[in-house]
């Protein structure tokens, strides 16, 4: 794999685009518009090559008030559906406002989807503050800091999720922050299970 | 650079709820595939699965 890698972003070039790589850049480029935001998880690894797929992607938006929210519910209901709901209010107020994700896909169909929640913890402020530019061929997306996702995917602990974290890693382990990912290692006590599984 | 707070009680509280809402969205996702004729349904898990 080619890429670049600087402290503020990563390259990468000639990437032949998914169906995933297809949404999320087409719905983050209408996000964009309106929100910060940051893509966790899962696709993180996906997107630098990990050989498995996922029905969902999750972002992390910005707290918009709902002016704000109602004008960007507007523009991408021309091309995605929210699944849990067709009430812009309802899915203001009932779910995201609670700390509910809501969920988009592409109009008529139901996977993949799109999780998009507002920040709830520290942590999530943080991701967004400290987010990733990432440009893939000639999209710019924006992802959680790699030395954040490993230990949280080896918190979050199951066999998928310690593979995605082992991928990462090794695409990444000459050009990472080592002094930051142990200090999250240390914070989310995940430093036995990167010892074991990563090194 | 100034790390957040990390509170594991409070990020167990989170990872349960996320599976939680997975298993919400399982039911759903069912719920759709009954009523939704197999070309139809299947041709979005060819997109995602190949």
């Amino acid at each position: 794999m080619e890429f670049k890698y600087t402290k503020n972003e990563i390259s990468i070039k000639d990437k032949t685009i998914s169906t995933l790589d297809s949404l999320v850049i087409d719905f983050t480029d209408i996000l964009s518009n309106y929100a910060k935001y940051v893509v966790v998880s899962g696709y993180v690894a996906i997107l630098f090559g990990r050989s498995r797929t996922s029905e969902d992607i999750d972002i992390i938006v910005e707290k918009l008030d709902f002016n704000k929210f109602n004008k960007f519910w507007m523009e991408v209901s021309k091309k995605f559906e929210c699944i849990n709901t067709r009430n812009v209010k309802v899915a203001f107020e009932k779910y995201l406002s609670s700390g509910t994700p809501i969920r988009f896909s592409r109009k008529n169909k139901f996977i993949p989807n799109i999780e998009f929640k507002f920040p709830k913890l520290e942590l999530d402020y943080w991701t967004l503050s400290e987010r990733k530019k990432v440009l893939l061929n000639e999209h710019q997306l924006f992802i959680s800091p790699l030395e954040l996702q490993i230990p949280f995917k080896l918190f979050l602990g199951s066999e998928k999720d310690i593979e995605d974290a082992k991928h990462i890693y090794k695409v990444f382990k000459n050009k990472i922050d080592s002094a930051l990912l142990n200090e999250f290692n240390r914070k989310f006590k995940t430093i036995n299970l990167f010892n074991r599984y990563l090194k | 650079m100034r790390t957040p707070h990390v509170d594991l009680k409070e990020l167990e509280k989170l990872k349960n709820d996320n599976f939680k809402e997975r298993l919400e969205f399982i039911e759903k996702y069912v719920e759709w595939l009954k009523k939704t004729p197999n070309k139809e349904w299947s041709s979005q898990q060819r997109d995602i699965i190949g």
